[in-house]
C-alpha cells in the first residue's frame, strides 16, 4: 500500500515534470521563432510602417481641417488633371506592354534549350539594369541627331528629324521599355502551363486554328494577361524617373507632383495627401490583381 | 495554330526581344566617344571620358559611396532576410502569408511615397545624407529578393536530412550550420547579389536620402543629366552596366541555371 502510493507519487511527480519539460520545450521553440522573425518585423515597423504613419498624420495637418489637403487635391482642376493624366498614361502603357508581350511570350513558350535561355536572358537582363540607365539610353537614341532619327531621315520615311524627347512619345517609349518584362513574365508562365492536349483535342474535333485560339488558348492564357496588365498598371502609376527625364512639363505625373510639393513648394500636407491618394489607387489595383495571380511571385520576378 | 501566325509571332517576338536589350547596350559605344558631345555611333573611339570620370573626385567618390551603401544594404538584407525565411518555416501558412505580404509591401507602395516619408523622418534624426540612412532605405527594397530566394532554397531541402542530423545527436544550431546552411548557400548568393544590385541601381529613394557627404552614383548621374548632356554620364551608365553584368555572371556560375528556373517559378 505504502509502496504503491509512493510509486504513484513518484510517477505523478515525473509526469508533472514531463508537462513542465514539454511546456519549456514549447516556450523554447516559440522563442526561437520570435528571435528569427522579430528583427525583420521590428525593422519594417521602424523603417517602413512608422514613417508612412508619420506621413499619414502629416496629411491631416493642412490648414482648414484634417481632410482639407485631400479635398484641395480632389477639388483643384490642375491637380485632378495630373491624376487623370497619370491614370491615362499608366493604363495605356499597360495596354501597349500587354499587346507587345503576348506574341513575344508565345515565341518564348515554344522555345527550348539554348534558344530559350537566350530569350529569357533578353527579358531578365533589363530588370537588372538601373531604370536611370535604361531611360538615359533613350535620350541617346531618340535625340534630334540620334541614330533613330538618322535612320528615319536616311530611309526617307520623314523629311526632318522627329522630336521624340520631352513630350509624351518619349515617355511612352521609355516606360513601355522599362515595364515590358513585368507584363511578359506572367503571360509566359500562363502559356507554359497550357495543356497541349487541349489544343490538340480542339484541332482534332475540327476547329479552325482561329477557333482553337479564341475558344481554348486565349481563355487559358487570359489570367496571365490580366496579371501582367495589372502589375504594369500599378507600377506605372508611381513612375517618376522616366517621365521626369523623357517627358516635358505637360507630362507631369503624380510622383513628379509629390516631388514638386516637397522640394519646390514645401507644402508637406499636400504632398502627403497626394501620396495617399496615389496609394489608394494602387491598393485598389492590388485588390483586383490578387484575384488573378500570386502577386508576390510576380513583383519579385527578377 | 497556323504556320503564318507562328511566323508572325516569331518576327514580332524577336523584334520585342531586340527592343528590350539593344537600347541598353547603345550606352556602351557612346561612352567611348571622343567628341565633347554624345554622338551615336561615335566618329572616333577613345577613353577620353573615362579619364574625365576618374579625374573628377565627385564622380569616383559617388562610385565608392554606391559600393559602400550596396554592401551595407546587402549585408543587412541578408541577415534580416535569412532569419525571416528560417522563421517563416516555423509558423502556420496563414502567418507566413501575412509576413510575406508585409515584407513585399515596399515593392508595391509607390517608391516616391516611401522616399518622402523616410526623408521626413530621417532629417530630424540626422540619418538623412548618411551611408546608414541610404542603406536602411535600400534594405526595404532589397529584403523581398533575399526572403524569396532563401525561401526557395529552404523549401528545396529534404526534411529527412535534418531528421537524420537530429537523430545522430546534432543540436539544432549544429544541424543548421552543417546541413541547412551549405544547402541554402546558392539562395544566399543569389539573394545577396539581387540585394546588392537593387541598392546599386536605386534612384528615387537615393535622390531623397542622399546628401553632400553621401551621394551614390545614380544620384550624381541624375543631377548631371538634368543640367548638361555630357558623355561622362554614358561612362557612368556603362560602369553601372558592367558591375551588374559581373554580378549576374557570378550568380550564374555559383547557382547554375537558377535564373531560368526562377522565371518558370513566376506565376
Amino acid at each position: 500500500m505504502v509502496a504503491t502510493s509512493s510509486v504513484g507519487r513518484r510517477l505523478a511527480r515525473r509526469q508533472g515534470g514531463g508537462f513542465a519539460a514539454i511546456r519549456s520545450q514549447r516556450l523554447r521553440q516559440w522563442l526561437i521563432t520570435a528571435a528569427l522573425l522579430g528583427p525583420v518585423l521590428i525593422f519594417l515597423g521602424i523603417c517602413f510602417i512608422a514613417p508612412l504613419g508619420e506621413l499619414l498624420s502629416l496629411s491631416f495637418t493642412g490648414k482648414g481641417g484634417p481632410l482639407a489637403s485631400y479635398r484641395e487635391i480632389a477639388a483643384s482642376e490642375v491637380y485632378r488633371k495630373v491624376f487623370v493624366n497619370t491614370l491615362n498614361l499608366a493604363f495605356n502603357v499597360a495596354v501597349i506592354t500587354s499587346l507587345l508581350s503576348y506574341p513575344t511570350a508565345y515565341l518564348l513558350s515554344r522555345l527550348r534549350g539554348h534558344a530559350l535561355s537566350i530569350a529569357l536572358w533578353c527579358v531578365l537582363f533589363p530588370l537588372w539594369i538601373s531604370v536611370l540607365v535604361r531611360t538615359f539610353a533613350w535620350i541617346l537614341l531618340l535625340g534630334q541627331n540620334g541614330p533613330v532619327n538618322h535612320l528615319l531621315v536616311g530611309s526617307g520615311l520623314v523629311n526632318q528629324p522627329v522630336s521624340f524627347l520631352f513630350n509624351s512619345t518619349g515617355v511612352y517609349i521609355g516606360m513601355v521599355h522599362v515595364l515590358l518584362p513585368y507584363a511578359l513574365l506572367p503571360i509566359y508562365t500562363s502559356m507554359r502551363n497550357v495543356e497541349q492536349t487541349l489544343v490538340l483535342a480542339s484541332d482534332g474535333l475540327g476547329a479552325t486554328p482561329l477557333q482553337t485560339f479564341r475558344h481554348v488558348y486565349l481563355p487559358l492564357t487570359m489570367p496571365g494577361v490580366a496579371a501582367g496588365f495589372l502589375l504594369v498598371f500599378l507600377l506605372a502609376l508611381g513612375f517618376y524617373i522616366t517621365p521626369a527625364i523623357l517627358g516635358g512639363l505637360r507630362n507631369l505625373t503624380v510622383a513628379m507632383l509629390i516631388d514638386l510639393f516637397v522640394t519646390e513648394q514645401l507644402v508637406w500636407p499636400l504632398a502627403a495627401a497626394a501620396a495617399f491618394w496615389l496609394l489608394f489607387l494602387v491598393l485598389a489595383l492590388v485588390l483586383i490583381a490578387s484575384r488573378f495571380a500570386n502577386l508576390t511571385a510576380t513583383v519579385v520576378a527578377r | 495554330m497556323t504556320n503564318k501566325t507562328r511566323i508572325a509571332s516569331n518576327i514580332a517576338g524577336s523584334i520585342v526581344l531586340a527592343f528590350l536589350v539593344l537600347p541598353i547596350l547603345a550606352v556602351i559605344p557612346a561612352s567611348f566617344d571622343d567628341a565633347s558631345y554624345i554622338k551615336l555611333p561615335p566618329d572616333m573611339m577613345s577613353l577620353r571620358w573615362y579619364r574625365v570620370f576618374l579625374a573628377d573626385p565627385e564622380w569616383w567618390q559617388a562610385l565608392i559611396t554606391s559600393f559602400k551603401v550596396a554592401l551595407l544594404a546587402a549585408t543587412i538584407s541578408l541577415l534580416l532576410g535569412t532569419a525571416a525565411s528560417l522563421g517563416m518555416q516555423r509558423v502556420s501558412p496563414v502567418t507566413r502569408a501575412l509576413i510575406t505580404g508585409i515584407v513585399i509591401s515596399p515593392l508595391v507602395v509607390p517608391v516616391i511615397m516611401t522616399s518622402i516619408a523616410l526623408y521626413y523622418v530621417m532629417r530630424p534624426l540626422g540619418l538623412h545624407g548618411t551611408l546608414l540612412g541610404l542603406a536602411l532605405g535600400h534594405t526595404l527594397l532589397a529584403l523581398p529578393f533575399v526572403v524569396v530566394n532563401v525561401g526557395i532554397s529552404l523549401r528545396g531541402i529534404d526534411p529527412n536530412f535534418l531528421r537524420a542530423a537530429e537523430g545522430l545527436g546534432a543540436t539544432p544550431w549544429r544541424a543548421f550550420r552543417t546541413v541547412t546552411l551549405p544547402l541554402i548557400l546558392p539562395g544566399l548568393a543569389g539573394g545577396g547579389a539581387f540585394a546588392f544590385v537593387s541598392s546599386f541601381d536605386e534612384v528615387v529613394l537615393s535622390i531623397f536620402l542622399a546628401g553632400v557627404q553621401a551621394k551614390p552614383l545614380p544620384v550624381k548621374m541624375w543631377e548631371t543629366i538634368r543640367v548638361e548632356f555630357t558623355p561622362v554620364t554614358a561612362v557612368a551608365s556603362s560602369i553601372l552596366i558592367a558591375i551588374t553584368v559581373l554580378l549576374f555572371a557570378v550568380v550564374k556560375l555559383t547557382t547554375g541555371t537558377r535564373t531560368s528556373r526562377r522565371a518558370e517559378h513566376v506565376s
